[in-house]
């Protein structure tokens, strides 16, 4: 394995390093001025890294992966696959971000800064490397690579007090997570004297010390942070709320994507053989954030909060293919992650184009009230969104749902996949109640016509690939996701 | 093929003009529905005539495969024998009839092209259930009749009293469709087929054998027929399960003629006859059957005598008349009972049409109370009316010597039927027979107090509030009791079926009654389609001159009375009434089944209906189940609102408790 | 046997320093925990050998991290009133904590020369025979461990701007040194040659 090698194999991070080094450089100089630049590059770099993650995903030469760097990375169809859903989330976050800078607050004090882009771009190094790791030290750096940026990001509004508390309340609970990570991940390496993924499973199969499972729990506990399942979702809300919206969009998708991935090759990677250790765990989790995200929304007259109650939903089924344990589940939370990404991205990019004749940010969702009429468009697409959320058949969503019961059925976990279904039907509640507002309450005559076209273009593909047109790539869509999820089972 | 063409013809019109409707326009959905139902006509009397002639063997013609199921195998078939060419005839033609009538009569309604589709489904449900070569394709045009009567019912369905009438006659009607399903089910329980052919020829083994239920034997055969009885009961109307008929006549009146009179509720009456071998095995069934017949009969008879409305008198005229066929084939007599079925239609729908032809010459006036006079007015109509009495009071000679009898319809067919009660020499018989003569009073009285109270007499149309309407005048205003009001005489579209059926009433007993009935003919003529007996129709000719005449006399008695009440002074009934002041209420409520109905059935239906919606469904189901769980939720998100404090120290303890939830899980497990 | 008594005397204080860290109401009396608890961890790293970890604790996080938080937590809006009246108060967990100090000072070194702790059956990453704590850890870094290693300095960076780019602004009304400026500036831009008739020039 020469270093030679291991450089080829991580190239969408070095892609990716060596711009965000020179964006840096050309933002400290250029000042505001370069922001546009700035964001193109940090844009072009992200589709260069997109491109060499599909052509590993892709390419039959790369099938097999490749460890890089003594077993600390690994490349395989499965993190190509996820580093392309991140590294999408992350183009379309850094498009929308100029709209909302220039008119935050009424573009009286804020501008697009060339720091935003930058940050997105290291994040999604650090995303990056998270959902490649192999490794636990792989898997901290990436962490708090990605975590640092995002505490940045989450108060970039310095001025506005919902972002700086955003910002603060995230730092601080983000460091108590990765700190439980960090103690979890010393028990293991404590107890099984190793921090390779493949090393830990060897050792657990011969039985699993308590130290080891303190370990197991800790280091489970410090992902539910990252992908907000509960209960180590109760900064969700706030922090999404209070962030910029275009960061809270990409909050919404790409760390998810990666904690999630991360997740889900700790457990089958590295706890595999000791799947009754965690299986139960997950699937209290599971059931819990369904529930609770549910029940949570239907509350909420803020529709980011609401949203944010919304991811919490989804986690919830996404984690049902978790807790399958098997490779139908995995492949299940892989389709349920393509399409929460179109959804997610298409609502918030939906949500910011509602500004009222002064150019603000609407979020409330009373405001929405004759969207119908006002904005016809925009409300279907809406509608599309919230219909595929809640998973109703015809549309996109049902199908990833569909496709974790299916796996938890296959697993005998059929009392789980019954509570599931019956909880997402408390979810419909609050998805419909948009629906309602926009269709049937009385005009409020709040959101105003927008005329930004790369806003339009985003949220119509979006609801184009969760409308039911979305049924007819489910071929491909399933096929790269079977063998993304064979690729985690391989050492099994 | 022209079998084909004749059932699926009015289908075809049915859907054209029922799904163009408004689109389609009046004229063309008119044109298209009545012109088929006159080529149906057209197509179906020659096979009739061709079984008259004796020259055509019964044939089944497939249509398609229908069921394959385990044991449970049957094709949809048109089969055609002499019992359905009759039916076939008396359908198409009185059908046809009606769809030219309703021309002129429903000319000012706005629903034309519904009604007509109407009317032509109703044709094709009908010549289904006549066709049907299975239990299972009878029951299709079974059902189909009834889907066709409800939705005429209730055509004009922004009247509630005709909403209430078409629910009640669907309602009903379920009762004896739920009898009639069982006794599908029991016929293929024992027989193992639904094939009535196979059913009739296997049905005389089966006779004597007993089927065990709830503990008890029963007669297997009687079990069967009294169940498809109940079924019969229920379409044609009989005591008992009655109570329909009468308020269906809210619908339109060409309605009334079509499938209240002349076809549907004969339906009964054919069933039995189609399946004859079945019931002739059962004596019970036999007896059960006259018994329920001849009380109809009486029962019917007696509330048509006090009834004011015209359609009702008619129409309780007709329960008492199906009446008649049904001791007729509980005597055995399926020959007599079909002659009068045949009868029956043409007389029946000329009364009903005449009637409605009266009603539209007095501006929608029913209550013959405010008739009266009429006879100069309408006069045609007046003829024709009076066709259909004498043949329904059964006028005419009985052949003495040489002479042959000579007599309208009714004469024919109604006196076979009381011979032979008669004849057949049974108790149930004799019974049967001597209600017959008295309800053949009884309908002569109340037909000739109907046309005494409209035709003649002074006219007495002020009273009525359609009058008024029409005048603009009350009684007190108005200078003679016309109230100036003048009656105009029906078009030419509802005048040409009066005169068709005339002559169907006049002369149909005549020609076909050596066919249907005589012993030898009628043998050939049915062809074993049905049970003919030629011991009891010899027999009829053998009864002594009194049971002959008997009839005769019965209805001069009647006619004697109705003129003596009605012709000669004023008053008389309702002194009558008064003296009588019980039976006559008795009779006017009609022997108050409604009430009954009511008290036993619709008010407990109605207590356990609103037990269970109330206690089962509202205070249990929905308050543990979609309210419940709704209120749960809405707590839940409380809850869960409160949990979200915002403060960061409240975040990170339920983090930790979380944490530590999750350690104390995997460590106590 | 020293080994073992100085590990759970390690062991033991820096818990209970961590504890107290958090505990105490005074954030500098924090502070001040918080540099026991540093002094303790390079303890432990001492015992295991490491000794280059251990004196990176001591310089990076006592020497800088620390002095960094005291300054901050003295910036911090507090009653210096009430924290110097209490200063007489302090004396005693000064000297106590300055005993504690010295006993590990003697016993660490004292531990260390006893040669340390075996943890692992099987060392991950053996050392190069022969080789100083430095050199071990530096080859490992640059070799296994290099991408990890330059991501950790990309999350200093990212640690960096973060801090610039909320702190970083503009403000209204203070007037900065703008060296570059100063020292560019000439004579000829600064001074006014004039030359006023008599009697004129100056203006009472």
């Amino acid at each position: 394995m020469s270093v030679g090698n291991s450089l080829y194999l991580v190239a969408p991070e070095i892609i990716l390093s060596a711009s965000g080094l020179l964006l840096l450089l050309i933002g400290a100089w250029g000042g505001f001025k370069s922001a546009r630049l700035v964001s193109i590059l940090a844009v072009t770099a992200l589709f260069a890294s997109s491109a060499v993650a599909l052509e590993f995903l892709l390419n039959p030469a790369f099938a097999e992966g490749g460890d890089a760097f003594f077993g600390q990375y690994r490349l395989d169809k499965f993190g190509s696959l996820t580093k392309l859903l991140i590294y999408i989330s992350a183009i379309v976050s850094i498009i929308i971000a100029p709209r909302f800078f220039d008119n935050v607050a009424g573009g009286r004090s804020a501008v697009m800064r060339p720091e935003y882009p930058v940050l997105i771009v290291f994040a999604a190094i650090g995303m990056g490397m998270m959902v490649s790791a192999v490794d636990l030290m792989t898997l901290y750096i990436g962490l708090e690579l990605n975590s640092l940026a995002a505490y940045v990001l989450a108060s970039f509004l310095r001025n506005d007090e919902r972002s700086a508390e955003a910002g603060l309340k995230y730092f601080v609970l983000g460091g108590l997570a990765s700190g439980i990570l960090l103690f979890g991940m010393s028990l293991l390496y404590g107890f099984t004297g190793t921090t390779n993924f493949n090393a830990i499973n060897q050792a657990f199969e011969s039985g699993l010390s308590t130290g080891a499972l303190f370990g197991l729990i800790f280091v489970l506990a410090g992902m539910a942070f990252k992908i907000s399942a509960v209960p180590f979702h109760m900064w969700t809300p706030d922090v999404y709320e209070g962030a910029p919206t275009p960061v809270t969009t990409f909050f919404a998708t790409a760390p998810k994507v990666a904690a999630l991935a991360l997740t889900m090759r700790l457990a089958i990677e590295a706890f595999g053989s000791q799947i009754a250790a965690w299986q139960q765990i997950i699937i209290f989790i599971a059931l819990a954030s369904i529930v609770v995200g549910a029940a949570g929304a239907i509350g909420q007259t803020n529709i980011k909060r609401l949203l944010a109650y919304s991811s919490i939903n989804n986690v919830g089924f996404i984690l049902i293919g978790l807790a399958a344990a098997n490779q139908a589940g995995a492949s299940a939370m892989l389709v349920y992650l393509m399409i929460y990404v179109a959804m997610t991205l298409g609502s918030f990019v939906a949500v910011l184009d509602l500004r009222d004749a002064d150019g603000n940010q609407v979020e409330e969702i009373s405001s929405l009230a004759g969207l119908s009429k006002s904005r016809p468009g925009l409300a279907a697409a809406i509608a599309i969104f919230m219909f595929s959320l809640a998973g109703i058949p015809p549309l996109f969503g049902f199908w990833g749902k569909f496709l974790v019961f299916e796996a938890a059925v296959q697993a005998d976990l059929i009392l789980l996949a019954a509570l599931g279904i019956a909880a997402s039907v408390i979810g419909a509640f609050y998805y419909l109640k948009v629906i309602k507002v926009m269709y049937f309450d009385e005009s409020a005559d709040v959101v105003v016509k927008s005329d930004s076209k790369s806003h339009a273009v985003i949220i119509a593909l979006c609801a184009l690939f969760v409308s039911p047109l979305g049924y007819l790539l489910i071929p491909v869509l399933g096929n790269i996701a079977d063998q993304a999820a064979a690729a985690l089972f391989w050492a099994l | 093929m022209a079998i084909k063409l004749i059932v699926f013809l009015p289908l075809l019109a049915a859907i054209i003009a029922g799904l163009g409707n408004r689109a389609l326009g009046n004229i063309p959905a008119k044109v298209i529905t009545t012109g088929a139902l006159f080529v149906s006509c057209a197509l179906s009397w020659p096979i009739f005539l061709s079984f008259l002639g004796g020259d055509t063997q019964a044939f089944v013609v497939p249509v398609l495969d229908w069921v394959r199921s385990g044991d449970l195998n049957f094709n949809w078939a048109l089969s055609v024998d002499t019992l359905t060419a009759v039916m076939l005839v008396v359908v198409t033609t009185v059908s046809a009839l009606v769809h030219l009538y309703s021309w002129g009569y429903m000319d000012e309604d706005p629903d034309q092209p519904r009604f007509f589709a109407y009317l032509s489904l109703f044709t094709f449900a009908m010549l289904m259930l006549v066709t049907a070569d299975n239990l299972v394709q009878m029951f299709f045009g079974w059902e189909g009749v009834g889907l066709a009567s409800y939705l005429l019912i209730g055509f004009w369905f922004k009247k509630p009293s005709a909403n209430a009438a078409a629910i009640k006659a669907f309602v009903v009607n379920r009762v004896g469709d739920l009898g009639f399903m069982l006794g599908i089910f029991g016929t293929f329980l024992v027989f193992g087929t639904v094939s009535i052919p196979e059913i009739l020829a296997a049905a005389p083994a089966m006779a004597g054998s007993t089927i065990g239920f709830l503990g008890m034997r029963f007669d297997t055969m009687t079990i069967l027929c009294l169940l498809l009885f109940i079924g019969a009961m229920g379409k044609s109307a009989q005591l008992g399960l009655h109570t329909w008929l009468p308020d269906a006549m809210e619908g339109p009146t060409p309605v009334s003629a079509l499938i209240h009179a002349a076809t549907m509720v004969t339906a009964g009456v054919f069933m039995v006859c189609r399946l004859s071998p079945m019931f002739e095995t059962s004596e019970t069934a036999l007896a059960v059957v006259t018994f329920v017949g001849a009380a109809t009969a009486l029962f019917a008879a007696t509330v048509g005598l006090v009834q004011t409305d015209i359609k009702r008198v008619i129409a309780y005229s007709t329960c008492s008349q199906l009446g008649y066929m049904f001791f007729a084939t509980g005597v055995g007599a399926y020959g007599a009972a079909m002659f009068h079925l045949f009868t029956h239609a043409f007389f029946k729908a000329l009364l009903f049409l005449g009637a409605g032809s009266v009603i539209h010459a007095m501006h929608h006036e029913q209550d013959m109370r405010y008739y009266g006079g009429l006879k100069k007015e309408i006069p045609l109509t007046f003829w024709a009316m009076l066709a259909g009495t004498l043949a329904i009071t059964g006028v005419g000679i009985i052949h003495i010597g040489a002479i042959p009898a000579l007599g309208f319809a009714g004469f024919f067919s109604k006196d076979a039927i009381i011979e032979a009660a008669y004849a057949s020499g049974t108790e149930m018989g004799s019974i049967a027979f001597f209600v017959g003569v008295t309800a053949a009073l009884l309908t002569s009285f109340y037909s000739w107090r109907l046309m005494f109270l409209t035709f003649w007499g002074k006219p007495r149309w002020i009273e009525s509030e359609h009058i008024q309407h029409s005048v603009h005048k009350t009684p007190e205003t108005a200078e003679d009791s016309t109230g100036g009001y003048h009656p105009h005489e029906s078009p030419l579209t509802m005048l040409i079926p009066l005169g068709v059926l005339a002559m169907g009433a006049i002369f149909a007993g005549f020609v076909f009654h050596h066919a249907f009935i005589d012993a030898e003919q009628g043998a050939a003529f049915w062809n074993g389609s049905i049970a003919f007996d030629e011991h009891l129709m010899h027999a009829i000719h053998e009864v002594p001159y009194w049971v002959k005449l008997s009839s005769t006399f019965a209805m001069l008695i009647g006619l004697g009375t109705a003129f003596y009440m009605y012709m000669r002074g004023e008053g008389r009934p309702q002194a009558l009434a008064n003296q009588f002041r019980g039976l006559y209420q008795f009779f006017f409520n009609k022997w108050y089944f409604d009430e009954l109905y009511d008290l036993i059935f619709v008010k407990p239906a109605f207590w356990f209906g609103r037990l269970f919606w109330k206690r089962g469904d509202q205070q249990t189901i929905d308050r543990f189940g979609p309210d419940g769980a709704a209120t749960l939720v809405s707590y839940g998100s409380k809850v869960a609102g409160r949990l979200q404090t915002g403060y960061l120290y409240s975040y990170a303890l339920v983090m930790l408790l979380g944490l530590v939830a999750a350690i104390t899980w995997v460590m106590v497990r | 046997m020293i080994q073992v008594f100085t590990f759970y005397l390690f062991a033991v204080l820096l818990i209970a320093s961590g504890a107290f860290t958090i505990f105490s109401r005074n954030p500098v009396h924090s502070v001040l925990w918080l540099i026991l608890a540093f002094f303790n961890a390079a303890g432990l790293m001492v015992l295991v050998g490491a000794e280059f970890i251990a004196m990176l604790l001591v310089i990076v996080y006592v020497g800088a991290v620390a002095v960094l938080f005291l300054f901050v937590v003295m910036m911090l809006d507090i009653d210096f009133a009430e924290l110097r009246a209490g200063f007489m108060k302090n004396v005693p967990l000064g000297i106590l904590l300055a005993i504690v100090f010295v006993m590990e000072l003697i016993f660490g070194i004292g531990a260390y020369q006893a040669g340390k702790i075996e943890l692992a059956d099987t060392p991950v990453n053996p050392a190069r025979e022969g080789a100083t704590n430095i050199e071990a850890v530096g080859e490992l870094l640059y070799t296994k461990y290099i991408f990890l290693f330059e991501t950790a300095g990309i999350i200093l960076l990212v640690a960096m701007v973060g801090a610039i780019v909320l702190t970083n602004r503009k403000r209204a009304g203070v007037r900065p040194q703008n060296v570059s400026e100063q020292v560019a500036r000439r004579p000829e831009d600064a001074t006014r040659n004039m030359q006023p008739e008599v009697g004129k020039g100056v203006e009472l």
